[in-house]
């Protein structure tokens, strides 16, 4: 589904050039449910931003669905970000003038098609993730929890390749963070979603298939989950630690 | 079904508090220029201040510091509308949004909001000096030629100032669509600007800039012409330039380090002082567009009192309530028949005084100027025309005595030696009908206030004066009789008189002051065209007497105390009109652009405000942190545009003859009771702009 080979990506600040990627590969499969962890500055983010278009790259390749995502045009980015990608951030990037339903609908909107049968997905994935009584509020009216659930949902409106995470439970509570978690396992059992989420939350990562773990710019390990989700997370700590030096 | 047109409606109604801002921004400045410009190109206006001449000159310049204020304020409030509107832009184009997709509504609401809101700018213009001026003529002051004529020609400055900001909109909504990194779009709004910082040093600098460059900006001229023997070009005017330099460097130092030392304690204001810092770019270039305007503002506001008080003073202190001066070939009225007029009035006369005087060429060193804008000195026999008098008629008017001797002469300045209008390096004196030539030579002052008119006085030794006078048709003689009214004056007496005064004069005589008789008979002899018979010459008619440039130009205009006391305002209601719009254009966009700016300031730094509420921050620690946002804002614009003026002001009056005279220090004494009453205004402006952040802000 997703291929990514040998990513470099710099900063320039001022006369300083700072490089975060240097030289990532790694592939994901189609309804698998990766996570990218690491401590600041390790790159997660700019991975992120990189397959999703956001910000060019200098060197290496994506392909996604076969497709390469090097050189292509503005319109065909857009294209790609509409159609074959669905995006869940931090901050929620809700448009505050829509309901929670419309605001689901926007990537249809901006395909200029909202037909009937994506009105009928749109109240699915309403219903799907709970968010039923609040399909006629505003995102200012409703709790954080159930703004990233609508986030979820607006993700996958287009029934999109891959789903692009960036820390969606960085700014909730325990509570509102399993109930996101639970969106997207349903949206892995039930749509068969691709999902590659980027977190610094351990727990939230032991819901993965797959955890990569990022460290100045490499990946260090990859770590994939082959018993329980509480075991695995064990995992994943005894990892960090490790990579963050603890051990010795 | 929502279709992405239906979308952006949608979300254009739920942002309509930063599209409101956006219109009101545009629409103000559009209004103030479009009022500045109608009123600077009316028929109105430009009759009464007299092309080339200082008072437009001072109008343009203010219109140029409005303009750049309203240019600054308009692509300010275009850059915080984008910034408000990036968020929206970054996450549809996050969410696959092409530009080709997100153009045209995108170019359609600015280009809606920008043209509307300046072309309702502009329409509402019109409405606001109309009703401006005539509310000033029903409280004020009315005459006839206040009445205001508007000329489409004003429309050559609005209207492009119209396309600059529908063109500058355009532009950075283009800008925005570019942006390849849809991130840097989403962030933009919560984005710093902190502004590059120097040492504490620049503020002082700042100063010293400030004032060196406004007295090398205002010797410039002068020094260049006596070092090159020309007239300096236009580029002389950079000397100003430091002035904005240092304004730019107080600013940076006030929003950087500000003025008050943080040694003992550099936690107190730590909160305050790094928010500021963190949206300093912006902020120091609303502090000096402020500045400017609130220095545009004081200059403006300046000019009623410095003339008003000058005037009042001159008036009170004259001798004589009654001036008059004349040719001598005119039909004027004799003394009984004023006597009986009076008596019309209950007044009697007093201390009646009369004499002649003689209009004679003084010879001189003229200005020859070339047309690459130098110039040489060349002798000339008729230099300029001068009132001469003889030492006994000087003495019988003023009742001074004084010795001439033979050969020389007396200038008659005023006691403070301030308004020297007459010239000091004559060595012949050429009667005009003659041509006969009396050699002279300059011995010294005479003081006599009433006798300092734009043409100077002189006195000769009796016995050279009739010598001179010998053939001297009554063309070139004049005569003046001067005396009081006992008891209390009469205003309709005084206007009944002047009237018939005028009434007197033939149309040889419709003449402004600065017609040099002496000089058109030079050029009428060289066979030359002499300026003042061109229409660069200000007319002045017969029929209208009461016409201020009648009142302050006409060459025999008589001192008439009552009269210049009660009609002053009358006479120099344009002027005043002119220069009170000009100062409330300038004040009113500097207030608002210094609220504009406290409301961003809130609205940038909500999140800050929050999270101190979250760590326990009291409503009154909040209060005080905002207003320490907001103070700067309006205090130091105000300080240093106040000061800067009243201090150019100042300077201005020392240079003219190197002292302060008693009116001036008056005028300036008013001034800064002036500057007191603004200072409240902009006192009470930022109390109720604090009160609206600290609800915005939900600080109770």
């Amino acid at each position: 589904m997703l291929y990514v080979k040998d990513l470099y990506k710099s900063y320039e600040v001022g006369q300083k050039k700072y490089s975060v990627l240097k030289g990532i590969s790694f592939q994901i499969a189609q309804g698998e449910f990766v996570a990218v962890m690491g401590p600041s500055g390790s790159g997660k983010s700019t991975l992120l931003n990189c397959i999703s278009c956001y910000i060019p790259f200098e060197q290496g390749n994506i392909s996604l669905g076969g497709m390469t995502l090097t050189n292509l045009t503005e319109s065909e980015l857009a294209e790609v970000r509409n159609k074959k990608l669905g995006f869940v951030f931090q901050d929620f990037m809700l448009l505050d003038g829509l309901t929670i339903r419309e605001n689901i609908l926007v990537p249809r909107i901006i395909q200029g098609n909202v037909s009937k049968d994506g009105e009928k997905l749109a109240d699915q994935l309403i219903s799907l993730f709970g968010i039923d009584h609040i399909r006629n509020k505003y995102p200012a009216e409703v709790s954080g929890g159930e703004r990233q659930r609508t986030a979820v949902a607006r993700s996958l409106i287009n029934q999109p390749l891959m789903i692009l995470a960036d820390e969606p439970t960085g700014n909730l509570d325990s509570k509102s963070s399993r109930a996101v978690i639970e969106a997207f396992e349903d949206a892995q059992s039930k749509m068969d979603a691709t999902i590659f989420m980027v977190t610094h939350d351990s727990y939230a990562a032991s819901f993965c298939d797959r955890v990569i773990l990022l460290k100045d710019g490499t990946i260090y390990k990859q770590l994939e989950k082959e018993t329980t989700r509480s075991h695995f997370q064990d995992e994943l700590l005894t990892a960090i630690k490790e990579m963050s030096g603890d051990e010795q | 079904m929502m279709t992405i047109q239906k979308m952006e409606q949608k979300l254009q109604k739920a942002d309509h508090k930063q599209a409101k801002l956006y219109l009101f921004c545009n629409f103000l400045s559009l209004m103030l220029i479009s009022a500045y410009s109608a009123m600077m190109c009316s028929p109105t206006v430009l009759n009464i201040l007299p092309g080339g001449g200082d008072s437009r000159k001072q109008m343009y310049a203010i219109f140029t510091l409005a303009l750049f204020g309203c240019v600054v304020f308009t692509v300010y409030a275009a850059s915080l509308f984008f910034r408000k509107k990036s968020r929206q832009l970054g996450i549809l184009m996050a969410l696959g949004a092409s530009r080709k997709r997100l153009a045209p509504g995108l170019f359609r609401e600015v280009l809606s909001l920008s043209f509307f809101s300046s072309f309702a700018g502009i329409l509402a213009g019109f409405p606001f000096i109309w009703i401006l001026w005539n509310l000033f003529r029903i409280f004020i002051i009315d005459s006839a030629e206040m009445k205001l004529i508007l000329s489409l020609k004003c429309l050559l400055i609005s209207v492009p100032f119209f396309l600059l900001v529908v063109a500058f909109a355009c532009f950075t909504a283009f800008r925005y669509l570019q942006k390849t990194n849809i991130l840097d779009v989403v962030q933009e709004e919560h984005k710093n600007e902190p502004v590059k910082s120097f040492g504490k040093w620049c503020g002082p600098v700042g100063i010293i800039l400030l004032l060196f460059g406004a007295i090398a900006g205002y010797s410039g001229p002068m020094l260049y012409q006596t070092l090159f023997q020309a007239y300096s070009p236009a580029w002389i005017n950079l000397l100003y330039a430091p002035v904005f330099i240092g304004l730019y460097l107080i600013m940076l130092h006030t929003v950087t380090h500000g003025w008050k030392s943080i040694k003992r304690n550099p936690y107190k204001n730590i909160i305050s002082r790094s928010m500021m810092k963190f949206q300093g770019r912006q902020t120091v270039n609303n502090l000096l567009v402020t500045t400017v305007l609130i220095a545009g503002a004081c200059f403006a506001v300046f000019y009623t009192p410095m003339l008003g008080t000058g005037s009042m003073i001159e008036t009170n202190n004259r001798t004589y309530d009654y001036l008059f001066h004349y040719r001598a070939d005119q039909d004027v009225m004799s003394r009984e028949e004023i006597e009986a007029q009076a008596a019309e009035y209950g007044l009697t006369l007093t201390d009646w005084n009369s004499c002649d005087y003689l209009t004679l060429a003084m010879d001189g060193m003229e200005r020859i100027e070339e047309e690459d804008g130098s110039f040489y000195f060349e002798y000339t026999e008729l230099l300029q025309s001068g009132k001469f008098l003889s030492a006994s008629a000087f003495a019988d008017i003023t009742g001074q005595s004084v010795n001439v001797a033979p050969g020389t002469y007396l200038a008659v300045s005023n006691t403070a030696e301030t308004s020297l209008y007459v010239y000091l390096e004559s060595t012949q004196l050429t009667n005009m009908s003659t041509r006969a030539k009396l050699p002279v030579k300059f011995a010294g002052l005479a003081h006599y206030d009433m006798l300092t008119d734009s043409v100077g006085y002189y006195i000769l030794n009796d016995a050279d004066y009739q010598t001179i006078a010998e053939g001297l048709t009554k063309d070139w003689m004049g005569e003046m009789f001067c005396f009081n009214a006992d008891g209390t004056d009469s205003y309709p007496f005084a206007t009944s008189l002047f009237h018939r005064f005028v009434d007197c004069f033939g149309p040889e005589c419709e003449l402004p002051h600065y017609y040099d008789p002496v000089i058109k008979a030079k050029c009428d002899e060289n066979g030359e065209v002499y300026w003042g018979d061109t229409d660069d010459m200000t007319a002045i008619h017969f029929s209208k007497p009461d016409a201020s440039d009648f009142r302050a130009y006409w060459t025999y205009m008589p001192k008439i105390r009552i009269l210049d006391q009660n009609d002053f305002l009358r006479n120099f209601a344009v002027f005043l009109m002119i220069f009170i719009f000009i100062a409330i254009v300038c004040m009113s966009a500097a207030l608002v652009i210094s609220y504009t700016r406290c409301q961003t300031i809130a609205l940038n730094n909500h999140y800050i405000f929050d999270d101190l509420k979250k760590l326990g921050a009291s409503p009154d620690f909040l209060a005080t942190e905002v207003k320490k946002q907001c103070r700067p804002i309006f205090q130091i614009p105000s300080l240093v545009g106040m000061t800067a003026m009243f201090l150019l002001y100042s300077m201005i009056m020392y240079a003219n003859d190197g002292k302060f005279e008693f009116s001036e220090i008056c005028g300036l004494g008013v001034c800064l009771s002036i500057l007191l009453i603004i200072g409240v205004l902009i006192y009470l402006v930022y109390l109720r702009t604090i009160q609206t952040v600290k609800r915005n802000l939900g600080i109770l």
